[in-house]
């Protein structure tokens, strides 16, 4: 254990910018090591600025993600955001309620609104549960997506309804049909403005004549059912926003929303479909976050404090229990190998390489998002993730990757292979690597080392090449695949 | 003695010209600039997406609507292009191509054909680094901006390099990633001082004569103006980028109006709805100005369909006619101006 001035394990702060975060560099776990474990917890809750790559800068040069029509521009835009900002957790909170609030571009058409909503996750994603699921509820790519612009007052569509207690709050087995139905009405007339021309434009699949036009919310009193609901054994007028207030208080959203984070941010869970019939992988963690939650009036920031400073989540036992997401691969490369200080085409190669691994971006499978865990991996997925990085971490015109091998390489002096192998395992996020498969690095960098020719005085960029291919077996391994 | 009553300046809303078209064809996608030749012909250059790419294309049309064609396309090939970014027509009618990704200038004749090309990477005097903005002055030479060397830069039309005025910075004659220029009816120049927010104005020499602007979104201020045009009265329109508003001044920079658009539906427009019936009917009860619940002009422009959406480009023919192209609404809104 590699300790700080200020006796923070190193380790456990690269652990935890794994998860607040997509992964540190070198500077960055030893900054926050002498800042101190706690003081990185509320730096990444509560950042002192919160900045990235302009939107002026973004537009002016990829005039396609000013309008964010098309997914590769709409995601590409976020990409931007997730390896340019200083403020980590904040995109990886927006990822978080972007995979439990699915919403896809493969129906809504326009990349514009679902980008929309995932700035509405970035502001409210780590505040008040119920503050978020109302502005989910009032949110015109959800309200599209689950039909809710055709639940009338005098015909009801239950999508949203069934969604917003299945899969957005409590999870099945806490309600009842009945509860989905008066649920259903109370959010009848809850629609977006123009409502019949944007429906046709969005159906007709068409930017035609002028491009898109983004929705709005609104409510339309005159198709709204003003009736009496009885909901979750509470009777009265309900409408949507009392269905929310009702639903926040209850035990088992707290429980199933603390489910959701513990999967994402501490330790991979079973599939959400599973989750009504197997108990949770760590029931007194969950408990720990639901107390969280009520203690703190449904705050999720709070629930995050809570667990990562929890025994659960520095617990050596979950480091590394993860398997990293496609955008977590991606960004966390990215990241590392800099050369996003102004705009680059790269980042559409970044954008689709996610889809290509599985995850594109405002783009998930279904309503229910992406499972995770090991449906994350499959053999064409372990392919695109492994040269992915590979390629990235192995392009020395890469600014972070010139830095790297420019720290490697004095220690090449020496011809320690060792030596050589953990200060590149310290640059790439403090990558822990198993004994054999470390001792495997290191064989492979002697040998490599030997056979350069002119032995100790070989030139330094076939030295450098050596670097380079230390650096691509590293992130080739099973380890950087976790997180 | 009888007074004498103050000029009056009037600008009205003409008509629309443009359709979505990412595929070719009759209309535009992600326009970046035009050009109106003298004889009314009008060029849009759509730099499109790097996914889309058959929508990059120069489109040649008329106020009347017509469809002449359309030239040049996405390559590194002889008249292709990777990031159009700027047109100019020359003294002989020549059209004037900027690619700000290959650094290069190309020249196309007046029948489209492809001529030449020219342009050297660099920051060297005579080189470039992502051209953004081209006029011609009154000598019939072509000033480029050179805006990641943040300078304006003149070379003839074959690309001798002539001179070259600015440096980065945000005093006077500096520039922060300018944009577009213009030569007005006097042969001054003006620059889209486009991160200093602010439009300065040069002697046909480059000698700095004053600027006006910065950053808000008050009358007078701007937030990223990403061109100007100078119409043949001296009125000076700036294409208030990111406040999605033309702002209108006097040759003193009195300001006199704003625009925020008000477009309808061109006619190639009004056949696409002829012909998708289910979409005509939609329509009807389509309202085009809503309340919208935000404060951000980008987001108000994306909600409301006849407002400019990233109004990049401004120009104004011999007439006095204004013409604002918009990135996002793949068209550009005329508008008459009178001034006595």
């Amino acid at each position: 254990m590699v300790t700080s001035a200020t006796g923070t394990d190193t380790g456990l702060i690269a652990h935890l910018l794994r998860r607040a975060g997509f992964g540190g560099t070198r500077a960055e776990i030893e900054h926050f090591a002498e800042l101190g474990y706690e003081a990185t917890v509320e730096h990444l809750l509560d950042p002192p600025s919160v900045e990235s790559m302009p939107q002026d800068i973004i537009r002016r040069y990829h005039v396609d993600q000013s309008d964010l029509r098309i997914q590769p521009a709409a995601g590409s835009n976020w990409m931007y955001r997730m390896v340019t900002t200083n403020a980590p957790l904040l995109e990886k909170i927006a990822l978080f309620w972007h995979r439990v609030f699915a919403t896809g571009q493969t129906k809504l058409i326009q990349g514009k609104v679902i980008v929309t909503q995932i700035e509405m996750f970035r502001k409210l994603g780590l505040g008040s549960y119920r503050d978020l699921l109302l502005g989910l509820s009032r949110d015109p790519a959800m309200l599209m997506w689950l039909d809710n612009n055709d639940n009338h007052g005098n015909a009801i569509n239950e999508n949203y309804g069934r969604e917003i207690l299945e899969l957005f709050s409590m999870g099945v087995g806490n309600y009842t049909e009945k509860d989905i139905y008066e649920c259903s009405r109370a959010f009848t007339g809850w629609t977006i403005a123009n409502m019949p021309y944007n429906v046709q434009k969005m159906r007709n699949n068409t930017a035609r004549p002028y491009g898109y036009i983004a929705w709005q919310f609104k409510f339309d009193e005159s198709d709204h059912d003003f009736g009496e609901k009885t909901f979750l054994g509470q009777t009265g007028n309900f409408n949507g926003d009392e269905i929310v207030d009702i639903i926040a208080k209850q035990p088992a959203t707290a429980r199933f929303i603390a489910r959701h984070l513990y999967h994402y941010f501490v330790a991979d869970e079973l599939p959400v479909p599973q989750w009504p019939h197997l108990p949770p992988r760590d029931p007194d963690a969950i408990e720990q976050m639901a107390e969280a939650y009520f203690r703190s009036g449904y705050n999720i920031g709070e629930m995050l404090r809570t667990t990562f400073n929890s025994d659960f989540f520095k617990a050596q036992a979950v480091h590394n229990a993860r398997i990293k997401s496609p955008v977590e691969v991606v960004v966390g490369s990215l990241r590392l190998s800099g050369g996003y200080d102004w705009p680059t085409m790269d980042v559409y190669d970044a954008t689709a390489s996610c889809g290509y691994m599985g995850q594109g971006l405002l783009n998930p499978p279904s309503v229910e998002g992406w499972h995770g865990a090991e449906e994350w991996v499959n053999t064409g997925a372990m392919m695109q993730r492994v040269n992915y990085a590979s390629k990235v971490l192995g392009d020395l015109s890469r600014p972070g990757v010139r830095a790297i091998v420019d720290a490697v390489m004095p220690l090449t002096d020496d011809g320690d292979a060792g030596t050589m192998v953990d200060e590149c395992l310290a640059h790439l996020g403090h990558l822990e690597l198993d004994t054999e498969t470390r001792e495997a690095v290191v064989n492979f960098a002697r040998e490599q080392m030997a056979e350069l020719p002119g032995g100790g005085k070989a030139k330094r960029a076939e030295v450098e090449q050596v670097v380079i291919a230390v650096l691509q077996l590293s992130v080739a391994t099973r380890e950087f695949q976790l997180a | 003695m009888a007074t004498q009553a103050k000029p009056t300046y009037k600008i009205s809303y003409a008509t629309t010209v443009g359709f979505t078209a990412d595929f070719g064809g009759r209309g535009f996608h992600l326009p970046v600039d035009m050009a109106v030749r003298d004889d009314g012909h009008i060029f849009v250059l759509s730099r499109s997406s790097p996914v889309a790419t058959p929508g990059m294309r120069i489109v040649e049309t008329d106020l009347k609507h017509t469809f002449y064609g359309e030239f040049g396309s996405f390559g590194t090939g002889e008249g292709q292009f990777t990031r159009p970014s700027a047109l100019a027509i020359g003294p002989n009618n020549h059209l004037f191509v900027a690619d700000d990704s290959l650094n290069r200038i190309t020249e196309f004749d007046a029948q489209n054909n492809y001529l030449r090309h020219w342009g050297t990477a660099g920051d060297k005097p005579g080189q470039i680094s992502g051209p953004s903005g081209l006029a011609f002055n009154r000598d019939g030479d072509l000033l480029v901006v050179d805006h990641l060397n943040h300078r304006v830069q003149t070379f003839t039309m074959r690309g001798k390099y002539i001179a070259q005025f600015g440096a980065p910075g945000h005093r006077r004659s500096q520039f922060n990633l300018p944009w577009g220029i213009d030569v007005g009816p006097d042969g001054q120049v003006y620059v889209a001082d486009w991160r200093n927010d602010r439009i300065q104005r040069f002697a046909p020499d480059g000698e700095f004569i004053d600027s006006h602007g910065g950053h808000g979104s008050a009358d007078g201020k701007f937030n990223r103006p990403s061109d100007v045009a100078v119409g043949p009265d001296g009125f000076i329109y700036v294409a208030d980028w990111m406040n999605q508003r033309v702002q209108v001044f006097d040759t003193n920079w009195k300001f006199q109006t704003k625009l925020r658009g008000q477009a309808t539906l061109s006619p190639w427009a009004t056949e696409y709805l002829d012909a998708n019936q289910d979409e005509f009917r939609a329509r009807k009860s389509f309202q085009p100005v809503i309340e919208v619940d935000a404060t951000d002009p980008h987001e108000i422009s994306a909600r409301i369909e006849s407002y400019f959406w990233d109004p990049v480009a401004v120009q104004v023919d011999k007439k006095g006619r204004l013409y604002v192209l918009e990135t996002n609404r793949h068209r550009f809104q005329v508008y008459q101006s009178a001034s006595t």
